[in-house]
């Protein structure tokens, strides 16, 4: 609890219901998108904070009831739209469990599979420490993680076209292999990381500013956390390791070294110095990744009732242009079931409940949003606190509102 | 030509008052979704708007004159943008980043309004899901185009 | 090409889990309305501390009509390392729901249903009784239906297609007509002289 917890004494203030109601957004250069919170204020620290979503909600759900297997991703991923990639893996990992084929995805679609996924919690942290950076007044922080970003999302429109929302996870595979000068790349990126890392602590790790704006405020006990659903950094923060890649290993990652950085103290300076490890443990992912990439091999399932056939082969082929013809015209079908496929995103458990009623479109698609829940714990963490740590506050929990409102 | 002390210059008013907006158009943060993100790429090192004239984004509508409109706009959020917008002082310009704020984008359903412009009047559209930050650097420097050219009109930027 | 607008309508997803075997590594058990309160007080006080997500399903051609989806986890609330943490049960409970049928709220059992329930009134229609504040959550308080349902139309209920483009007008082309003036209707005129003659 932070050391203010009550700035006016009871002798100054004549009754106790002394409390003013302050709407915080839902336009507000420090709630990292579109939040509302209403705020019930006893002058400067405060008593509640209700906060009110809904001011991104796309649809997104029912549009991807409307679309097919494939078209439905290019919508999923401008869910947790800072980490693109996590969204298509989580859907793409769905479906084809749906579909019976997760044995038979090539071992190469599941290296870059976990390279990529990596890299976008890599870049989606590097947002976050910015403007984290940004709303405590720490401005050229910015300015170092978004260049380091810059490194992340050329890779991403090497790979898949564009800089956000590649589409580059496919169901049954990737959508190509890495184009030529794309491994250059990364292994200038690999190169540069540690450096940049050393940057980024530098600047903030031990700034006294920082430490005393961090330190005890927003603390989040790992009881609390449980209770409100919180996964991720922010319940790792609090002491508890839970990890979906340790759990519940997808693509491979059991075969990876790697650790799970959590610390006890359970406030926002845990979860920053949680999140600042786990960039360097993604990195370290990345590494072991990049030394599997030598050997080459297929990148896409070799189905072609699910993935298409290679392009060269229409002309020469007629089972590979009636397959075409039938993938683009009408998808594939999937047979009836559900399926809950959890994956672990940069914000904590993202997972996917999909229902297939057999049809060639998803019958639901339920999002189980690691941000609506972080974020749910903001009522319970901001009482007794000054707006100033709100901010804090919500920086440490990382909510993305197209996760939270969908 | 020595410019010393007892010269004048001439000019009009209106080319430099036009001159002096469009060198420092200052954007509201009106930052939504993914194109958030990319206006935040914008004001960063590599693209970098300041050059442009656009040192700050202000969070306050009052202190703002572009409103960049970047993601899609709900519609429990699309009073909020018509009220961000009446609240800035004249003269505003609006620009409609990305396909979701120009026309609904991919969400044809009943949670995106289709097009910003359906309430509020929009400036310069570009296209992209999102627009690279290119893309916005050009919206801009039209912006900037019209305000010297004195005049206002629904152009489509060519990403 | 199929509408996107129309999305499938139940077909074959009757009760899914039933369908075919399990496929992930959750244990699916399907509990009447009635069971629904005692069954997931029984499951917490077992150790499923964690109410992970709280989701909804309308099968429109089926009785009962929605699925209401409790995913639960095993997870104790205390601070553990990875390898104490191990691999969670995973638990799913459906509950089948009529129309108008109510359900009681697991709020005091786990404080993040409470949006989660906020969001399936919302969506649904389906009301949690001893929920302390059951209001809309996504769309604008004073919206009415229920969109995710799956009668509700795509577009919303006013909308039939999309808005034509405001720049329309300012262009010199009148939308809808061809820059050369020749639609359909002059084609086919085209099309009937030049037969005639």
């Amino acid at each position: 609890m932070s050391v203010y917890t009550k700035p006016l004494s009871d002798d100054v203030v004549s009754r106790t219901d002394n409390t003013m109601v302050l709407s915080m957004g839902p336009q507000h250069p420090s709630t990292h998108g579109v939040l509302q919170i209403v705020l019930e204020i006893d002058g400067e620290s405060v008593v509640k904070a209700d906060p009110e979503i809904g001011y991104l909600h796309t649809g997104i759900e029912k549009t991807a009831e409307g679309l097919f297997w494939t078209q439905a991703q290019t919508a999923i991923e401008r869910m947790d739209y800072l980490a693109p990639e996590s969204n298509s893996l989580c859907y793409a990992l769905g479906v084809e469990k749906l579909l019976g084929i997760t044995d038979r995805i090539p071992e190469r679609a599941q290296v870059v599979r976990v390279l990529v996924a990596e890299l976008t919690r890599i870049a989606s942290h590097c947002v976050w420490l910015g403007t984290h950076g940004i709303d405590l007044g720490a401005i050229s922080v910015f300015f170092y993680c978004f260049d380091l970003r810059e490194n992340i999302l050329d890779l991403q429109e090497a790979t898949g076209g564009a800089r956000m929302h590649p589409n580059y996870v496919r169901i049954g595979g990737l959508n190509g292999d890495l184009p030529d000068g794309a491994i250059a790349r990364l292994d200038a990126l690999i190169a540069k990381f540690p450096g940049r890392m050393r940057e980024l602590r530098g600047l903030l790790q031990a700034n006294p500013i920082f430490q005393d704006r961090t330190i005890d405020v927003g603390y989040l006990s790992p009881d609390d956390a449980i209770q409100y659903g919180v996964t991720g950094p922010s319940l790792r923060g609090s002491g508890i390791a839970y990890d979906v890649r340790k759990a519940y290993p997808y693509c491979g990652y059991e075969t990876y070294d790697f650790d799970v950085p959590t610390r006890t103290e359970g406030d926002a300076y845990a979860r920053f110095l949680v999140r600042l490890d786990e960039m360097e443990q993604s990195m370290r992912i990345v590494e072991q990744a990049r030394r599997r990439l030598e050997t080459p091999g297929p990148v896409m399932i070799d189905d072609t009732k699910v993935a298409l056939p290679p392009k060269e082969t229409i002309a020469l082929s007629m089972e590979a242009l009636i397959h075409h013809f039938k993938l683009i015209s009408e998808g594939f079908r999937v047979p009836p079931g559900d399926v809950y496929q959890p994956v672990e995103g940069p914000r904590g458990e993202l997972g996917y409940y999909i229902v297939s009623s057999g049809e060639n479109r998803p019958y639901r698609v339920r999002t189980r949003p690691a941000s609506l829940y972080n974020l749910q714990a903001l009522k319970c963490i901001a009482p007794g606190n000054l707006i100033a740590d709100l901010v804090v506050m919500i920086g440490s929990l990382d909510p993305v509102f197209g996760e939270v409102d969908r | 030509m020595s410019v010393g002390p007892g010269h004048f210059m001439l000019a009009r008013v209106d080319d430099v008052a036009r001159w002096a907006q469009s060198s420092s158009v200052w954007p509201l943060t009106m930052g939504l979704a993914c194109c958030a993100i990319e206006m935040m790429t914008v004001t960063s090192a590599e693209y970098d708007i300041a050059r442009l004239g656009s040192e700050v984004f202000r969070s306050s509508p009052r202190q703002a004159d572009l409103m960049i409109v970047s993601g899609r706009v709900a519609q429990k959020m699309g009073p909020v943008v018509k009220r961000l917008y009446d609240q800035m002082a004249d003269p505003k310009w609006v620009i409609s980043m990305g396909a979701c704020a120009s026309s609904g984008g991919m969400f044809d359903n009943y949670a995106v309004i289709q097009g910003v412009d359906t309430i509020i009047p929009v400036d310069v559209y570009v296209p992209g899901c999102p627009p690279t930050p290119d893309g916005l650097l050009y919206a801009v420097n039209l912006i900037q185009q019209q305000i010297r050219e004195g005049g206002r009109g629904g152009i489509v930027a060519k990403a | 090409m199929p509408s996107t607008q129309n999305p499938p309508v139940a077909g074959a997803a009757v009760d899914p889990p039933s369908v075919r075997p399990q496929i992930d590594d959750a244990t699916i058990e399907r509990v009447a309305p009635a069971d629904l309160r005692a069954r997931l007080e029984a499951l917490k006080s077992d150790g499923y501390s964690m109410l992970v997500d709280l989701g909804a399903v309308d099968y429109l051609q089926r009785e009962p009509r929605f699925d209401v989806v409790y995913h639960l986890l095993k997870l104790a609330p205390k601070p553990a390392s990875v390898a104490e943490v191990g691999r969670p049960a995973r638990m799913r409970v459906l509950c089948g729901v009529d129309e108008g049928q109510r359900l009681p709220s697991v709020m005091d059992l786990w404080k993040s249903a409470d949006w989660a329930e906020r969001e399936v009134f919302d969506l649904f229609g389906i009301v949690f009784e001893g929920h302390i504040d059951l209001r809309r959550i996504q769309m604008p308080h004073d919206w009415e239906g229920y969109p995710l349902r799956k009668d509700y139309p795509m577009r919303g209920p006013e909308r039939e297609r999309s808005p034509r483009p405001a720049f329309a007008g300012k262009s010199n082309v009148v939308a809808g007509t061809p820059p050369s003036g020749r639609t359909f209707e002059a084609l086919q005129e085209e099309v009937k002289r030049a037969r005639e003659s």
